[in-house]
Order: structure tokens, then C-alpha cells, then sequence
């Protein structure tokens, strides 16, 4: 994003040097060229696939190990071309992970957020629950995966539960953070007005703690998707999980391959949700500070 | 002292029997609006000593302006008359009313405006109003005051789209917008430069005049000091104490112009700066 902003920016510049100019000094040191960031990375991108598909023929890698970019392509298009109510396609088992995945990030983070602001008004809560959050924070959490199945059987309510626990934390630590972050003076400002403690955090406090907020919100998109995913690894009826599992099954390793792609676009187009949510309520951005 | 230096005429008087006539500090606990008296206030948390027998009176409707070195406990002085800060012994009183938190009968003006970027300038106005819930009825009050400080347009924008004088002017409308008595401004013009600060200085003293306000503004430059106050109380270094008090002989309305080229000035100036010099500012 960056690199393409200075390219545009450098293009105009770089046509004026090339205009004759006598009058203008060559005083300046010659510049590096600027570097096209869209192009490097497409180029990057192009290299790598063919790297890939030569690799793949020439040193003839079997296709249970690695599957040719074309297989991937195949298995790909296979899941995409259908019917959207198909079960052979990808969009049910998208469609189920991703609702599953949504309900326990709302669920999460809602409770990350109210209990992080408790602990960020209230010493004694703080005192009261870091202890624990910390020891749970650190905990690998997937861990805990078998044991919600068991708690909450193989239907939805385990990936539901999984996908809650994982993006709790990121919310909770960042909501309590950002609120402890607010600069003082608009507390006194607050308290010159004799503002209530809770117009205070939700005049103050809660939007200052945005930025925060919305970085844990960032973490916990991503969480909650793999939360998701694990909890059907270990057995469901439905979701991209269970599509993994099932090629796997089969040695279908190019489908294995066709499930990450989808599902690395989803995280990628969930941060970008984020980032673009942030964008538009956090408006101010860094010009926020005295 | 005199009661109102402003109606005074600007006559033959000369400044420096003006000055010491009003230099010894006597208790007008009648009718004085803010009344100050002993008052001593040392920090919980590293025993800083803040303020050490403060005496000072504000009466209704005089603009007071507080100069000191930096450190001296200025700012702890009008921390606790808006009732941020509390104090050890002494009087500080507000109407007769001893002084324990923050009332609606005082606005404060903070440095550097001090206005939440995520609400607009007019939500910011509005602020005051919105706390306690008392937000709808006031639309006037708050175009009024916007139309005033010339921020009429700009009420729909963001702080962060407003130079540093026009965030200050929102903040002044912020601190106006309950019609408190008294208006308290802690340095509101120390960030801006030298001729917005002084465009800022007349705009003050205009909307003083027709809102008659009890104003009392901490400042480091003796020039804005002279330019608004009634009267000027000199505060020592730390522990801070009020050593003099200077009536300001000026008639207003004044103008840089003008008070640089008014007799009583040149002494007023000279003598606020030998009693701040003699402090080792530092």
C-alpha cells in the first residue's frame, strides 16, 4: 500500500527530471529508481508458481506429496463451479464454518470486552481475574479443544464454544489496555464537567480504547476461523474442516491444497473487513493524541 | 482596591502609585466571588511541597491573571478551585461555598484545548450539556457561542481538522457552554504561536467583556498577563506563594498597540519580570 502510494507519487517527479530542464542544477545525487511494489510482488508471485509447477515436473515430486499448481487449480474450480446449495461444493462447508466462526467471535469478544472494562474500572476485579486470564492466556488454548467436545458434543455449539474462547483473549487484554491508556487530561476534563463513571468510559474512555479494541478484534477474527476449524478436525457433519479431513482421507492432497487457498482468502478478506471497519471508526486515527 | 479598573479613565495617575497602593493582601472575604486564604497543599506521592499559604481573592466579574516560574504550583492552584485537586489546610472557597469537588458554576479552559478527536467541534461544544443529560433545548446556546468565536462553519469538523487557535476557541466555547461564573484557563494559549496567541488574546477580552465572567488564567508571558488581566498576582517558585498583586491601570478595550505604548506598561512589565527574575526562573 505504502510502496504504491510513493510510486504513484514519485511517477510525476521522475517525468519533470526527464523533461529538459536546462536552467535546473544537476546538484542532485541520482536517486535509486523508485520500486514498484505491485509490480514486485506480482513478479514474486508469477516466479513462485512456476518455480512450483517446474519443481513439480522435472524432479517429479509425486502428487501425495505436492500436487501440481494446475491439480490445485482443478480441485479449486471443481468446488466453486457448482451449484452453491451442492454438498460437493465449497460454499455449505464455507457457509457453516464461517457462521459457527462469527457466532463465537461475537460471543468472544462481547465477553472480552465488557469483562476487560470491568477489570480496567475495577482494581479489586482486576486483581480478581488477571491471575487467571494470564494462566489461561498462556495456556496453548487448542489444547482445550477436546475437552469442549466433549462438554459440547460434535455439533455446532463445540465449534461455536471453541471459536468464543480463542477470541476472548486478544479482546479482553487489548480492551483493558487501551482503556488504562486514556490520557488524563480527558479524565479531568470529565471529572471538571462532574460526568458519571459511566459517561466517563462511554464518552472517554471506550473510544479512546478503539484503536486497541480493534487491533484485538484484528487477532480475534483469525482466531476464531481457526477455532473453528480445529473443533471440526475433531469431528463434525459439516465445514471446511471437514472437507480438509475428508481429502486428506483419500490422499486428495491437491484438495487439501484447494481448501487452504479458501481458506487463507477468507482470513485475508476478514482482516480486510477489519481494517476497513477501523478506518471508518477510528477516523482520527493518531492525530487523537494532546 | 478598586473595583472595576476598567471604567476607570486612563489619566494622569501614575502606574506606580497604582501598583503599590494595591500591593498588600487584604482578606475582602464579602465580596470577593473566590476567596483564598492559607491555603497549603503538598502532594501524597513524593511530598512535593505544591503550595505554601496561598491568600487570594477574585471578585465577581475580574479577570485575574496568575504568572509564576515553571513548577511553581500555578496549575495546582486552579486544579483545585475547579475541584480536580484537593488541599491540605487553608480556605479556598467558591460564592462563600467551601470548595470539595467540581461545580456547574465553573468552566475550565485546559492547554491545548484538551477536545476528543472522535467527537465533531460542535459535539465537543455540546459535551458539557450531554453529561447529566441534559442535551436537547441548548442548540441556540451552542450556535450562538459557535457563531461568536467564528467557528460557526465548522461545528460539523473533526478537532484534528481545526488549526491549534481554532481548537482553543472550541475549547473556550466548551467551557462557556453551561454559562458558568467563573472561567478557569490553565496557559490555553501556551502552544500557539506569537500572533495567533495574540489575535486569541483579543478575542478573549472581547468575549469577556459582554459575558462578564469571573476569569482567573494561568500564564508564563507578562505581556498577555498585562494585555487581559484587571489585576496580576505573582506567584513565587516552589512552594508556590502569591508575593504581589498588580492592578492593571489599562482602560480597555485594549489592543497590543496600545498597552505596549501606555505609560503604566513599561513599569507593570519591569516589574512583574524583576519579581520573576528574582525567583530564578528557570
Amino acid at each position: 500500500m505504502r510502496q504504491a502510494q510513493t510510486t504513484a507519487l514519485d511517477a510525476p517527479r521522475t517525468a519533470q527530471r526527464a523533461s529538459p530542464t536546462p536552467k535546473a542544477p544537476v546538484l542532485k545525487k541520482k536517486e535509486p529508481k523508485a520500486i514498484n511494489g505491485a509490480l514486485v510482488t506480482l513478479m514474486g508471485l508469477v516466479a513462485l508458481f512456476t518455480g512450483w509447477a517446474l519443481a513439480v515436473k522435472y524432479l517429479s515430486v509425486p502428487a501425495y506429496i505436492l500436487p501440481s499448481p494446475a491439480a490445485v487449480w482443478n480441485a479449486l474450480w471443481s468446488g466453486l463451479a457448482v451449484n452453491p446449495a451442492s454438498p460437493l461444493g465449497y460454499y455449505l462447508p464455507l457457509w457453516g464454518t464461517l457462521k459457527n466462526a462469527a457466532i463465537g467471535l461475537v460471543i468472544g469478544s462481547t465477553f472480552g470486552l465488557v469483562l476487560g472494562s470491568l477489570m480496567a474500572e475495577s482494581r479489586l476485579i482486576e486483581k480478581l481475574i488477571m491471575p487467571y486470564a494470564f494462566a489461561l492466556q498462556s495456556l496453548p488454548k487448542v489444547a482445550i479443544a477436546p475437552l469442549i467436545v466433549i462438554w459440547f458434543g460434535f455439533g455446532d455449539g463445540s465449534k461455536i464454544a471453541i471459536a468464543a474462547l480463542l477470541s476472548f483473549f486478544p479482546l479482553l487484554i487489548n480492551s483493558f489496555t487501551g482503556i488504562r491508556a486514556v490520557e488524563p487530561e480527558r479524565i479531568d476534563l470529565m471529572r471538571s464537567l462532574s460526568a458519571s463513571r459511566f459517561e466517563t468510559y462511554r464518552i472517554v474512555k471506550l473510544p479512546n480504547a478503539a484503536p486497541y479494541i480493534f487491533a484485538g478484534l484484528d487477532m480475534a477474527v483469525v482466531y476464531a476461523l481457526l477455532g473453528t476449524i480445529v473443533a471440526e478436525f475433531l469431528g463434525a457433519q459439516r465445514g471446511m474442516g471437514v472437507v480438509i479431513t475428508q481429502a486428506q482421507a483419500v490422499t486428495d492432497v491437491a484438495g487439501v491444497f484447494a481448501a487452504l487457498v479458501i481458506l487463507g482468502a477468507m482470513g485475508i478478506l476478514l482482516h480486510g473487513i477489519v481494517r476497513g471497519l477501523e478506518a471508518r471508526i477510528v477516523h482520527w486515527g493518531d492525530r487523537g493524541r494532546n | 482596591m478598586k473595583s472595576s479598573t476598567d471604567t476607570e479613565p486612563d489619566t494622569s495617575m501614575t502606574a506606580h502609585a497604582q501598583i503599590h497602593a494595591s500591593t498588600p493582601v487584604l482578606s475582602q472575604a464579602k465580596s470577593d466571588l473566590i476567596h483564598i486564604r492559607g491555603l497549603d497543599k503538598t502532594y501524597a506521592n513524593g511530598g512535593v511541597h505544591a503550595l505554601s499559604n496561598i491568600d487570594l481573592g477574585i471578585k465577581d466579574g475580574e479577570f485575574v491573571c496568575v504568572v509564576g516560574p515553571s513548577g511553581c504550583g500555578k496549575s495546582t492552584l486552579l486544579r483545585i478551585l475547579a475541584g480536580l485537586d484537593d488541599y491540605d489546610t487553608g480556605e479556598a472557597s467558591l460564592d462563600g461555598k467551601q470548595i470539595t469537588g467540581p461545580s456547574r458554576d465553573v468552566g475550565v479552559v485546559f492547554q491545548a484545548a484538551n477536545l476528543l478527536p472522535w467527537l465533531t467541534v460542535r459535539e465537543n461544544v455540546a459535551l458539557p450539556l450531554r453529561v447529566g443529560g441534559r442535551q436537547t433545548g441548548h442548540t441556540e446556546d451552542i450556535d450562538r457561542l459557535l457563531d461568536v468565536t467564528g467557528l460557526k462553519d465548522f461545528g460539523h469538523r473533526y478537532p484534528y481538522e481545526l488549526s491549534g487557535g481554532m481548537q482553543q476557541r472550541a475549547g473556550i466555547c466548551r467551557a462557556l457552554v453551561r454559562s458558568p461564573r467563573v472561567l478557569l484557563m490553565d496557559e490555553p494559549f501556551g502552544a500557539l504561536d506569537a500572533l495567533t496567541r495574540e489575535r486569541m488574546n483579543l478575542e478573549l477580552q472581547r468575549i469577556w467583556q459582554t459575558s462578564r465572567k469571573t476569569v482567573m488564567l494561568i500564564t508564563h508571558s507578562i505581556a498577555e498577563a498585562i494585555f487581559l488581566a484587571d489585576r496580576v498576582a505573582v506567584m513565587s517558585a516552589r512552594p508556590g506563594r502569591v508575593i504581589r498583586e498588580l492592578d492593571v491601570p489599562i482602560t480597555r478595550p485594549r489592543s497590543y498597540d496600545t498597552i505596549i505604548s501606555h505609560p503604566a506598561y513599561p513599569a507593570l512589565a519591569k516589574e512583574i519580570r524583576g519579581l520573576l527574575n528574582a525567583q530564578g526562573d528557570e
